[in-house]
C-alpha cells in the first residue's frame, strides 16, 4: 500500500517539530546564560583612547552589569550605556604604552530577576604606536599622509584628485576629518579612515565654506567654521560662524543663535562638553558649555589657539596688551570654576616674546609655548615648561628655524611641530622631540602635523 | 407587497431605536466623569490610526488588483505552465522569487495570488509567492537597506523570509486537490469578462483588465477596511507602550515583536523604518522576527487570506511562519547575538 502524506499530517508534523525546536533552543539558551560580546580588534592592538563596547545578549541593569566588568591594570574612565544592550567604556587618559591590559567580564546577574552571565570571560589588549598625519604638497595639491614616528612607512591617505585645505584627526586615531573645495566654490567636510584610500564626503556645504574642523574627543560631533556664500557669486562670503555637525543623528547647525557672534578655529575641551572659538569682530573667545548651557567670554585679540588643561576646567590663550614698556604678547590662564582669567606669562616682560602657539599636554604638569628667545631674533623657539612652576627648557631653538603648531602625543611624552628654515629655498618640515632626548629631530617634510594615535 | 410591509416595520424599528437611545442615555449617566472625553480621544486615535493603515495600504491593493487584472487578460494557463516548474521544490523557490517581477506588498499580493492560482499556478509556488513577495521585491530591498544599511539585517531578513516561504510552500505541495485549499469565490462580474476573446484588440484587453481591477479592488477592499479597523481598534485600546513594557528577555521580546507585527499591520515597504525605532529597545533577533513575520501575517492580510483560502489553510499559513519566525528570533537571541 502506498502511503500518501496529507496536508494536515505534513503541516501538523512541521508545527510539532518547530515547537520541539523552540523548546530545545530555549533549553540550550538558558543553559548558556547571558552572552557578552566585546568589540576589540582581532589582533588585540588598540588605539591609546580606544572605546570598548560591551554588547549583552539581553537587556541589563546598568549598575549590575557594570559591576561585572574589570580592567587590569586599572584605568580611569567612564562607563555609559548607549541602549539597554550596550555599555561603552571610554578612558579618561590614554592606556599605558607597553602594558598588556586584561579585561574581565565576571559571572553574575546582569539584571535583577534576570538571567546570569554563566562563565567569566577575559580579553587582552595592548596599545599601538601612534603615527603622525600631515599635509604634503605635490603638483600644487595637498594630500594627507601618515608616517611612523621613526620616519618610516610614509603612506598617502587621500587620493591625489582631492585637494585638502585642513584636517583634524580623531582622538582614537581611527579616522580623519578634512576639508576640500568643491565645484561651487564652497568647501565641504570629508572623512577618511586611518588606513586611507576610502575618502567619503561627510557634509556637502554647497556654496558655503566649511573650514577648520575639530573632532570632539568623544568623536560624536564635528565643530567647524562656516562662511555663508553671498547671494550672488560676486558678493564675498559672510563672516565665519561656529557650527556643529552631530555624527550620531546628522544634525547640523550653528552653535550660537545670535548672528552677531562669529567663530573661528573651534577647540573642544578634553571632556567634549565645552567648545571655544575665536570671534575676530569683537576680539573675544566665546566658550559654551553644552552640558550646562553656560556661555563664557574672554577678551583676546590674537586669534591664536586655545589649549585646555586635562581636567577641562582651565585653558591657556594669548593676548596682545599695551603695557608701560610697550606692546607685549601675554599668555592668559582662564579658570572656568571661578570664571576668571589672569595674566599667566608675560606680565613684566622686558621685551615682546611674541608668544603664540601653545599646547597643554595630557600630563597636567607639562605644556609647550612658542616664543622669541631674545629681542634681536625674529624666529620662534619651543619652550617646554611646567605650568605650575613656570620653569622649563628650550626643545627647539635653532635660530635658523622658526617653530610653531606643537602637538603632544597621547601620553605627553613626545612633541611634533612645524618648522620652517627662514633663509633660502626650503620646504616646510615636521620636527619631533622625544621627551628624553635633548635635541629635536627632523621627522619628514610637510605641514600641519597631527598625531594619529 | 413592499408598500404593505413598510408601515409594519417602521414602528418596530422606531421602538428599537428609542429603546437603544434610552439605554445609551442610562448607560452614559452611570459612566464616571471624563469617560466621554476619554472615549472621544480614543475615537480620534482610532480614526487616525485607521486612516494611517488604510491610506498606506490602498495604493498597494490597487497595484495588486491591477496586476491581477493584467494576469487574467494577458496570461493564459499554457504560459503559466511553461514558466513555473511542476516539481514542488523548484516551484516553491521560483514562487518565492516572483516578487522580483511583481513588486507587491502584503495587501496587493493576495488578489494577485488568487488570480495566479486560477491561471494554474501550483499551490507550492503560490503559497511561497504569497509569503515571500512582500519582502523579496526590489522596493522592500531598498527600503530595508536605507533603514538598516546593506548589512546583516537586510541579509537575514531576506534569507529567513525565503526559507519560511519555501518551506511553507513545500508543505502545501503535498496537497493535490487545490479545491480543498482554495475557496471557489469569484465576483459576479468576473464571469462576464473572464477571458478576453481570442484576437481581441490590446485596448479591449486593457479595458477588461481594468474592469477586473475595479471588481477585485472593491471585493478585496472590504476586507482591507475591516482588517484596518480591527488593527486600529486593537492599537487604540492596547497601547504599544504596554506591550513594550513587557517585552524584555529573549523569549518575551520576540513574542511581543511578533504580536506587534500582527497588530500594527504596517506595509512591508515601510516597516523597516518603524523597526528602526525599536533598535535601542529590542534585540536583533526580536526585530528580525518582526521584519520577517509582519509582511507575511497581519490582521488585514489574514482578513484577505480568509477570502481566498479555506480556514485550515489560513491556519497553516499563519501558524507555520509564526513558529518559524519565533524560532528565528530565539536562535538569534539565545545563540547568535
Amino acid at each position: 500500500m502506498k502511503f500518501r502524506l496529507s496536508l494536515d499530517t505534513a503541516a501538523v508534523s512541521l508545527l510539532l517539530a518547530l515547537a520541539a525546536l523552540v523548546g530545545f533552543v530555549i533549553f540550550i539558551g538558558e543553559q548558556a546564560g547571558v552572552r557578552v560580546r566585546v568589540d576589540l580588534p582581532e589582533d588585540g592592538v588598540v588605539g591609546p583612547y580606544q572605546t570598548i563596547t560591551f554588547t549583552f545578549s539581553e537587556a541589563f541593569d546598568s549598575e549590575m552589569a557594570s559591576s561585572l566588568i574589570f580592567l587590569d591594570p586599572v584605568q580611569e574612565g567612564y562607563l555609559e550605556w548607549t541602549d539597554t544592550y550596550t555599555l561603552r567604556f571610554t578612558p579618561v587618559q590614554a592606556y599605558q604604552k607597553g602594558v598588556t591590559y586584561r579585561l574581565l567580564v565576571d559571572a553574575g546577574e546582569t539584571a535583577s530577576g534576570g538571567r546570569e552571565v554563566k562563565q567569566a570571560q577575559t580579553w587582552s589588549f595592548t596599545v599601538r604606536e601612534p603615527r603622525v598625519a600631515y599635509l604634503l604638497m605635490q603638483e600644487n595639491r595637498n594630500s594627507i599622509w601618515s608616517v611612523n614616528v621613526d620616519g618610516s612607512d610614509p603612506r598617502r591617505l587621500t587620493d591625489e584628485t582631492i585637494p585638502i585645505i585642513s584636517f583634524d584627526a580623531a582622538q582614537s586615531g581611527d579616522f580623519i576629518i578634512f576639508t576640500s573645495p568643491n565645484e561651487n566654490g564652497g568647501v565641504d567636510l570629508w572623512r577618511v579612515s586611518r588606513e586611507g584610500g576610502d575618502s567619503s564626503m561627510l557634509l556637502n556645504c554647497g556654496f558655503d565654506r566649511c573650514t577648520t574642523p575639530a573632532v570632539s574627543p568623544d568623536e560624536t560631533r564635528i565643530a567647524y567654521s562656516r562662511e555663508a556664500a553671498g547671494p550672488t557669486p560676486d558678493i564675498p562670503f559672510g563672516s565665519p560662524r561656529t557650527w556643529v555637525l552631530d555624527l550620531e543623528n546628522g544634525q547640523d547647525g550653528p552653535v550660537y543663535a545670535d548672528q552677531q557672534i562669529l567663530g573661528y578655529n573651534p577647540t573642544w575641551s578634553p571632556d567634549s562638553n565645552k567648545l571655544a572659538s575665536f570671534d575676530g569682530l569683537s576680539d573675544t573667545i566665546h566658550l559654551i558649555d553644552f552640558q550646562t548651557g553656560e556661555h563664557f567670554l574672554f577678551a583676546s585679540n590674537t586669534g591664536g589657539p586655545v589649549t585646555w588643561s586635562p581636567d577641562s576646567m582651565k585653558f591657556l590663550y594669548t593676548v596682545y596688551a599695551q603695557t608701560e614698556s610697550g606692546g607685549r604678547s601675554q599668555v592668559k590662564l582662564a579658570d572656568l570654576s571661578i570664571n576668571e582669567s589672569v595674566t599667566y606669562i608675560g606680565q613684566k616682560d622686558t621685551y615682546d616674546y611674541s608668544y603664540y602657539s601653545i599646547a597643554w599636554s595630557p600630563l597636567a604638569e607639562r605644556a609647550v609655548l612658542s616664543l622669541r628667545v631674545n629681542d634681536r631674533q625674529l624666529t620662534q623657539a619651543l619652550w617646554v615648561f611646567n605650568p605650575a612652576m613656570l620653569d622649563g627648557i628650550l626643545v627647539a631653538s635653532d635660530p635658523e628655524y622658526t617653530y610653531n603648531s606643537p602637538q603632544w602625543d597621547p601620553w605627553g611624552d613626545r612633541l611634533i611641530f612645524q618648522q620652517f628654515k627662514l633663509r633660502g629655498q626650503y620646504q616646510p618640515e615636521i620636527g619631533l622631540w622625544q621627551g628624553t632626548a635633548t635635541e629635536a629631530v627632523l621627522l619628514t617634510q610637510g605641514i600641519m602635523p597631527q598625531w594619529l594615535p | 407587497m413592499e408598500t404593505t410591509t413598510t408601515p409594519r416595520r417602521l414602528p418596530r424599528n422606531l421602538i428599537l431605536l428609542i429603546t437603544l437611545g434610552i439605554l445609551v442615555l442610562v448607560a452614559s449617566s452611570m459612566m464616571p466623569a471624563g469617560f466621554f472625553s476619554w472615549l472621544w480621544d480614543r475615537l480620534n486615535v482610532f480614526a487616525t490610526v485607521f486612516l494611517g493603515i488604510f491610506v498606506e495600504a490602498v495604493p498597494f491593493l490597487l497595484l495588486g488588483t491591477f496586476a491581477s487584472g493584467l494576469v487574467e487578460v494577458f496570461l493564459d494557463r499554457d504560459q503559466m505552465s511553461r514558466w513555473v516548474s511542476n516539481r514542488p521544490a523548484a516551484a516553491a523557490v521560483s514562487g518565492a522569487f516572483m516578487g522580483m517581477i511583481f513588486p507587491v506588498c502584503e495587501c496587493g499580493v493576495v488578489p494577485l495570488t488568487r488570480r495566479l492560482f486560477k491561471k494554474g499556478l501550483p499551490l507550492s509556488a503560490g503559497i511561497s509567492f504569497l509569503l515571500a513577495a512582500p519582502v523579496l521585491n526590489p522596493i522592500v530591498i531598498f527600503s530595508t537597506a536605507s533603514a538598516f544599511g546593506w548589512g546583516e539585517m537586510l541579509f537575514w531578513r531576506f534569507a529567513i523570509s525565503l526559507g519560511i516561504a519555501v518551506v511553507t510552500g513545500l508543505i502545501f505541495s503535498v496537497e493535490n486537490d487545490a479545491g480543498s485549499i482554495l475557496r471557489p469565490v469569484l465576483s459576479a462580474h468576473e464571469h462576464d469578462h473572464d477571458h478576453a476573446a481570442p484576437g481581441a484588440s490590446f485596448l479591449e484587453k486593457t479595458r477588461k483588465a481594468l474592469l477586473i481591477t475595479v471588481d477585485e479592488f472593491f471585493d478585496m477592499g472590504r476586507y482591507l477596511i475591516l482588517g484596518s479597523m480591527l488593527s486600529a481598534g486593537l492599537q487604540t485600546f492596547i497601547p504599544q507602550s504596554a506591550l513594550l513594557a513587557i517585552g524584555s528577555g529573549p523569549i518575551l521580546s520576540v513574542l511581543v515583536m511578533l504580536l506587534l507585527a500582527i497588530l500594527l499591520s504596517i506595509c512591508s515597504t515601510v516597516d523597516s523604518f518603524v523597526a528602526l525605532g525599536f533598535v535601542n529597545t529590542f534585540s536583533f533577533g526580536s526585530i528580525l522576527s518582526f521584519l520577517v513575520f509582519g509582511p507575511m501575517v497581519d490582521i488585514k492580510s489574514v482578513m484577505m487570506y480568509v477570502q481566498v483560502f479555506k480556514r485550515r489553510a489560513v491556519f497553516y499559513i499563519v501558524a507555520i511562519p509564526f513558529m518559524m519566525s519565533l524560532l528565528t528570533g530565539l536562535i538569534f537571541n539565545y545563540l547568535i547575538r
